[in-house]
């Protein structure tokens, strides 16, 4: 589309209108759109060195920006199809899953894997949040559950990094139950006096804020994270709120007492590292 | 996929969206009609302790043929006035907090905790995400699950998203028949699937929001009967028939002791969700 004219919110962009083609290798930043070399950009953790904007990150890639090199050992996980609805928002539901793993590669929004974080063994769940935007489903719950489960019987630490919209719409009230399923996997990690740190990366919402990424006992989020219950866009509508700077934002969820701290990409590692030292004296000794 | 013709769809959309209205009738008994029905010297308590007190949860003692029970519940209200003043029926975060702080009232003095779920959501706004809604019902979820004295939820007539959970996530889940109970009401499900609440219909239909779909599932384990219309015709017949339910009830998780109680009830969210509608 062709605008004859641009308006001042055009103007106000920080990056031009029609976007030059990119060469392959080349991406740009979400955050101010400066242009950057793919390659190094992921070897600075998708973090843009221009504005510090922190880029989303496919969960296994997640996994292996947090773990040891070469500790990564992925968890061997059944994903059976469930569409306890037989849901059809357009299109069928076991289509719309089909298309979401061709497009990231993942079998669910959540993967999981051993791996060690600065020496310590722990289990990792990560979220895949262009998974059908990191829902929760029946599949998802029982992968973490299932994660939950090993980091109990082998006597680890438990890190998740959630990113999610919610809670499954086409699995209706069987999404919802998986707030109470991931609610007793937590349960079990912490009556077995294990440690449970969350990393919160944008965005967070709905049923997963609202069950495991709250109930860690250490919270921490990445900088200018989204995260909340209910959407901004939804508050806005429904209760025609003027909605306060930055809010929902990581640092404003610090200032407001919710959450441990807003930790860069870079630092993750480190604080993870120390935290799994501190709290980590009830873990097995031994490495996996 | 079978043929369908747009007039049996939309047919189709507007009952689906019609037995969520009825869910919705204003005249269907809230859960202080309820609690009027059912117990005897309900005394509420309120306040969450940290902020402030919460008019659309309520919470406090009540005897249920003749023995002692914490009773935590949603009231939508029943008029212009009270609807408003209970936001009808969501909660904010204090509603939560001040639900854990009864449970673990209950708790201390051995009454099982019975919750009244009546709620569309709860509450999106700013006050209550600067507050940690999120947080609120997580934590309220765990305290639920951690609850050594028996716990029975009944869903009333609207049970949407965490909102509702928060309060049934129990050792047994009942609902009046015409109720529902789904993972958010069909506007925001319209809202997030297609940038629509207008397609509130097409998401009733989808969401199969009955809560028939919640016992087949098995996180509803018994509906109360209505009479045709619905619970609003003859309350008293239905108020009876819950008593009575949740009475058996009682003397079965009564009868089982506090760590097979928790256990079950455990193991039966360990597997949430999983059966298979056919």
């Amino acid at each position: 589309m062709v605008r004859a004219a641009t308006g001042t919110a055009d103007r106000a962009r920080p990056y031009p209108l029609i976007r030059p083609i990119l060469r392959p290798g080349l991406g740009s930043c979400e955050g101010c759109g400066a242009r950057h070399l793919q390659e190094r950009f992921e070897r600075a953790l998708q973090v843009c060195p221009a504005c510090g904007h922190h880029g989303r990150v496919p969960a296994p890639v997640r996994i292996e920006q947090l773990a040891d090199p070469g500790t990564v050992a992925p968890i061997a996980a059944m994903v059976p199809e469930r569409d306890p609805l037989r849901f059809d928002d357009g299109m069928a539901y076991p289509d719309r899953l089909r298309a979401a793993r061709e497009a990231t590669g993942q079998s669910e929004a959540m993967l999981t894997a051993r791996a060690s974080l600065g020496g310590t063994t722990v289990v990792i769940a990560s979220m895949e949040f262009d998974f059908l935007g990191g829902s929760l489903g029946s599949a998802a719950g029982a992968l973490f559950a299932a994660g939950c489960d090993l980091a109990v019987a082998e006597r680890r630490a438990l890190v998740a990094v959630c990113t999610s919209g919610g809670a499954r719409m086409q699995e209706g009230i069987a999404a919802l139950a998986q707030l109470a399923r991931c609610t007793a996997a937590v349960a079990a990690v912490a009556d077995a006096g294990l440690p449970y740190l969350a990393v919160l990366a944008d965005p967070c919402f709905g049923g997963v804020t609202a069950s495991f990424a709250a109930q860690a006992d250490v919270i921490l989020a990445e900088p200018g994270a989204r995260i909340g219950f209910a959407g901004g866009r939804v508050i806005e509508q429904a209760a025609r709120d003027q909605l306060p700077d930055g809010f929902q934002k990581a640092e404003f969820l610090l200032s407001h007492g919710m959450i441990d701290a807003v930790v860069s990409r870079t630092e993750l590692r480190p604080i993870l590292t120390t935290l799994l030292r501190a709290y980590g004296g009830r873990c097995a000794r031994v490495p996996a | 996929m079978t043929a369908v013709s747009s007039r049996d769809l939309t047919e189709a959309e507007d009952a689906a969206f019609a037995a969520v209205e009825l869910a919705r009738h204003p005249q269907r008994p809230r859960a202080l009609d309820v609690i009027e029905h059912l117990f005897d010297d309900w005394t509420e308590l309120r306040g969450d302790r940290l902020y402030g007190d919460d008019p659309a949860m309520l919470g406090g003692p009540a005897l249920l043929d003749g023995r002692w029970v914490m009773v935590l519940a949603q009231e939508k209200g029943s008029d212009a006035m009270s609807r408003a003043l209970r936001n009808f029926g969501m909660p904010h975060p204090e509603g939560y907090r001040k639900a854990q702080r009864l449970m673990r009232q209950a708790e201390r003095f051995q009454l099982p905790v019975l919750c009244l779920v009546d709620t569309p959501a709860a509450h999106a706004g700013v006050g209550a995400e600067e507050r940690g809604q999120a947080w609120a019902i997580a934590e309220t979820l765990l305290v639920a699950l951690r609850l050594r004295v028996p716990v029975i939820s009944t869903i009333l007539s609207e049970g949407g998203s965490g909102g509702a959970l928060a309060l049934a996530l129990a050792d047994r889940v009942l609902a009046l028949e015409n109720a529902v109970y789904t993972v958010a009401p069909p506007e925001t499900c319209a809202a997030i699937l297609w940038r629509d609440s207008g397609q509130r219909a097409r998401a009733a239909l989808a969401l199969r929001p009955g809560v028939a779909t919640a016992l087949a599932l098995g996180l509803v384990d018994e509906l109360i009967p209505e009479p045709s219309p619905g619970v609003h015709a003859h309350p008293t017949l239905v108020m009876a028939a819950l008593r009575g339910a949740l009475v058996r009830h009682l003397d079965q998780l009564d009868a089982l002791g506090a760590e097979p109680r928790m256990s079950l009830r455990r193991s039966r969210y360990r597997s949430a969700g999983d059966p298979v509608l056919n």
